[in-house]
């Protein structure tokens, strides 16, 4: 029993301070996806046999939380950070804690996102648009005034801004082109707010919701494994890049920026683009059968934001949006 | 026990045992008041009135209160009925209701949740789906989100408390009482108002009291079912301000006022239940083993017995089922049918997908770690507290009572006020936070446990083997431990299985690579990856059932033989 004990003690002990690293390896902190980062690393490791490759994938505010706390305990471990939160990184840049770096590849890239001095780079242009169920939606709807019409009537989800930065883009991108009547409209329609911005996606599969503001990835997966939903792009497109961005100070600079050459390529874009989101570059084929428009016409027809006041307001528009959504007591 | 004044062994647990409380536990209870009322150096209670009576906190906290007295109520209701059922009455298979009305306690209640959701969301839910269709209506049979919803799945999953308490009091309780009762001529329902409600009593209300604590604190069941429509309790609102402003001060400020209102009402429920475990009327309750007249309940009997087992197959298996049945299919939303199903999810959860794969080791080694270091600092400060005289010790016991008053959020908050920076030792997004956090947390069960196994130690064990020769560690060593040691795998496995489904406290702390499996559930569910969260959920649950069966199993053993070595 005594033996058995200390052998579980060490284990745990060993097991959780397996958390310290050493040696040299690029580690990246994304709020991409399992499957599409783990493609991704795949291909680069198979060029690049020389980098040990690692990567935590978590949502973006988790990701920036753990920046914050690894700044103030002054051991980064981050190399290199990627997530769809644009008006974080005008943040960091501003607090001089990004490398710039102007890929080669950049010249590439179409994106509603500028960054000249290439303290970062968008990696592709998340999309958000309208996901329907296609059991009771029998034609599907053009615009995102279709969503007001008595047929979606308590029955159109938008994602908590605050739980969620896709959703919180897609709050400001919507009140900037509408004006907030939008979403007064909507909740006279009795449309409501949910939870994570897959969440609205499942319930909408479900049935409990008919329609919802959709992330492209996450609504043309589940379309894929058979779900009933349908996705219509409206004529104003609803686009969230997701910018790479390299940290100052990082031990492997070289590795990190062949990274980001990387992720720029034809060969990764194409990866992105199979994915189910829309890729930088205009010279990659989608998918035969993609429900996604055209890379260079979505970006020309991209509600243009902007993304370095977005932060800035952020409190202000969720307080806004939630006093308009929140239902009843 | 060391009268010679030098610094012995017994000063060192003592100095061992304050260390332990202070920095594990009264550290962060510490820094969120001081959080709370002092601002720049002041104490200031401008700053907790206007937290307080900003719109949306004061409604989290009344809609706190009221779900913790509606579920209090309701669990009190159901359990002490059943429980009733199953000692005093004829019912059939008495002795196997009583263990199956357990069963809601092995059940998570965010997991409960989620599978209600899932058959009573308003429009979608299975149940609901299949209510319409046979009556061709478009109005939903019950909408689950709602307060109500949350009352009931609460209810559903929190009764046992009551139940256990009561049942084990109508069985204890002297049946002499009662029969003297009939013989002077008293009538059932005289016998019943005037004897054995007083004599119950204070179990019933111990078993709420521990209803209200818990439901107060509950964060799964709320969040799932409530946040969607406007629902916020207090530990959903922490929550909802915690992950909002990754780490800012004015969050984690209202945050701490809203703890401490949780810290107050715990107090104040822990002291009610105190003073009522200890009223006089409790001691009628002899340990009797003389079986009790049961109540003959003739044409009631089987719909009675009916109404047991459809609560059970309703309450249990209904949600166990929905849980493995979604976690099969390929997507949500897609019917129910073999064509639709695929054991991919359960692969990939298992053995594919870092993030639940990360879940699952997570969970495991931190209650493996959290229960072994607690089942020992909890074995050392009992000892100094049941057994040493030692100067002071009023103070190590009144810091041994704060484990019991705080709720999980509560701890939550504390550890990362404490473990940020503040004090030159950042963890903040690594496990050890959540470990740290989980012995706060269940140092109150190893205190009950090995105090208890403690006392039935008596002293004058202790004082032969020192008389004998023995030095104090020796007898420690030699007489003490083998003693108490029941009481401390008791405590190791209380601790060990709640931690491994633990939600409320790790959602506050977790971080990229430290989703613990609750957390990950939950997170699955939120990011609409329901079918993963199911059939992370179906590993769950099977972790869980197969660590109480196999603890049974080893207890079960260890008594027989115990008593055949008697």
């Amino acid at each position: 029993m005594k033996k058995l004990l200390a052998v579980l003690v060490l284990v745990s002990l060993l097991a959780i301070s397996g958390a310290a690293w050493a040696g040299e390896k690029l580690t990246v902190y994304t709020s991409m996806k399992e499957s599409l980062i783990g493609a991704l690393k795949d291909a680069f490791v198979k060029n690049n046999a020389g980098i040990e490759f690692d990567y935590y994938s978590a949502g973006a505010g988790k990701l920036m939380a753990k920046i914050a706390a690894e700044r103030e305990s002054g051991k980064m471990t981050v190399d290199v950070l990627w997530h769809s939160e644009v008006p974080d990184f005008y943040q960091l840049k501003k607090e001089g804690i990004l490398e710039p770096y102007v890929s080669p590849e950049a010249k590439f890239v179409e994106s509603p996102v500028k960054e000249p001095e290439g303290f970062f780079t968008p990696v592709r242009n998340g999309t958000l648009a309208i996901t329907y169920n296609t059991r009771f939606i029998k034609t599907a709807p053009t615009s995102w005034q279709d969503l007001l019409k008595p047929e979606y009537k308590g029955a159109f989800g938008i994602a908590n801004p605050a739980l969620s930065g896709t959703a919180y883009g897609s709050v400001v991108a919507l009140a900037q082109q509408f004006g907030w009547e939008y979403f007064e409209n909507c909740k006279k329609n009795e449309a409501k707010m949910g939870q994570g911005s897959g969440q609205v996606v499942d319930d909408t599969a479900m049935g409990d919701l008919l329609a919802c503001i959709g992330v492209d990835y996450i609504t043309t997966d589940k379309i894929k494994k058979g779900a009933t939903l349908g996705f219509v792009y409206p004529k104003e497109v609803i686009m969230l890049p997701s910018p790479v961005a390299i940290m100052k100070g990082t031990p492997n600079l070289a590795a990190a920026k062949k990274f980001v050459d990387f992720l720029l390529s034809r060969e990764a874009q194409q990866i992105i683009a199979n994915s189910g989101t829309l890729p930088v570059r205009a010279d990659v084929e989608l998918p035969k059968d993609t429900l996604l428009p055209n890379p260079h016409d979505a970006v020309q027809r991209a509600i243009v934001l902007d993304f370095t006041t977005m932060s800035a307001t952020k409190e202000a528009t969720i307080k806004k949006f939630t006093e308009i959504l929140r239902p009843g007591k | 026990m060391n009268r010679t004044g030098k610094f012995g062994i017994a000063e060192l647990l003592f100095v061992l045992s304050l260390l332990i409380l202070i920095v594990i536990v009264a550290l962060p209870v510490l820094l969120i008041f001081w959080t709370s009322f002092v601002v720049d150096g002041h104490f200031n209670l401008s700053a907790v009135v206007e937290v307080l009576t900003k719109p949306d906190t004061f409604e989290a906290l009344k809609m706190s209160l009221l779900l913790a007295a509606c579920v209090t109520v309701t669990c009190t209701a159901v359990g002490t009925l059943f429980a009733w059922l199953v000692t005093r009455t004829d019912m059939p298979f008495k002795e196997t209701m009583k263990v199956l009305f357990t069963i809601p306690f092995m059940l998570p209640a965010f997991i409960g949740a989620l599978a209600w959701k899932m058959l009573l969301s308003p429009r979608a839910g299975y149940i609901n789906q299949f209510w319409m269709a046979l009556f061709g209506t478009r109005t939903p049979l019950f909408n689950i989100y709602s307060f109500w919803g949350i009352v009931i799945i609460e209810t559903m999953y929190l009764f046992p408390f009551v139940f256990i308490q009561v049942s084990g009091a109508l069985e204890r309780m002297d049946p002499t009482l009662e029969e003297s009762a009939r013989i002077a001529g008293a009538g059932l329902f005289t016998i019943t108002r005037k004897i054995t409600i007083p004599l119950i009593l204070p179990a019933v209300v111990s078993g709420a009291l521990l209803v209200c604590l818990y439901s107060l604190a509950h964060f799964g069941t709320p969040a799932i079912l409530g946040t969607e429509v406007g629902i916020y309790t207090i530990p959903t609102k922490i929550y909802e301000l915690i992950h909002q402003s990754a780490g800012s001060f004015t969050a984690i400020r209202a945050a701490t006022v809203m703890s401490v209102i949780l810290v107050l009402s715990a107090a104040v429920i822990l002291y009610t239940q105190n003073r009522v475990v200890k009223s006089g009327r409790f001691q009628i309750i002899a340990g009797k083993s003389v079986r009790p007249t049961v109540l003959k309940l003739r044409g009631l009997r089987t719909p009675l017995f009916i109404l047991c087992i459809v609560y059970l197959l309703v309450t249990v298996v209904m949600p166990t089922v929905t849980i493995f049945l979604v976690g099969l299919l390929k997507t949500y939303g897609l019917p129910l049918q073999l064509g639709n199903m695929t054991f991919e999810n359960f692969y990939y959860v298992l053995f594919k997908w870092k993030l639940t794969k990360d879940a699952i080791f997570n969970s495991l080694y931190l209650s493996l770690g959290a229960a072994l270091v607690t089942m020992v600092a909890g074995g050392i400060i009992s000892y100094v507290l049941v057994k040493m005289k030692v100067r002071g010790k009023w103070f190590l016991e009144f810091l041994g009572m704060l484990p019991f008053s705080l709720p999980g959020t509560v701890i939550a908050l504390g550890v990362i006020l404490t473990w940020s920076g503040r004090f030159g030792i950042n963890i903040y997004n690594t496990g050890w936070i959540i470990f740290v956090a989980y012995i706060a947390r269940y140092m109150a069960f190893s205190l009950k446990s090995n105090s208890a196994a403690l006392e039935q130690v008596h002293d004058s064990l202790v004082e032969a083997s020192r008389a004998s020769g023995a030095t104090p560690w020796q007898s420690l060593r030699d007489v003490v431990i083998p003693l108490i040691r029941p009481g401390m795998i008791a405590a190791f496995f209380l601790i060990f299985l709640p931690a491994l489904r633990e939600l409320t406290t790790s959602v506050l702390l977790y971080g990229p690579t430290t989703r613990t499996i609750g957390v990950a559930i939950y997170t699955l569910n939120e990011d609409g990856e329901t079918v993963y969260a199911c059939a992370l959920a179906g590993v769950a649950l099977l972790l869980i059932v197969g660590g109480e069966i196999l603890i049974k199993r080893f207890f079960e053993k260890k008594k027989r033989l115990d008593n055949g070595g008697a």
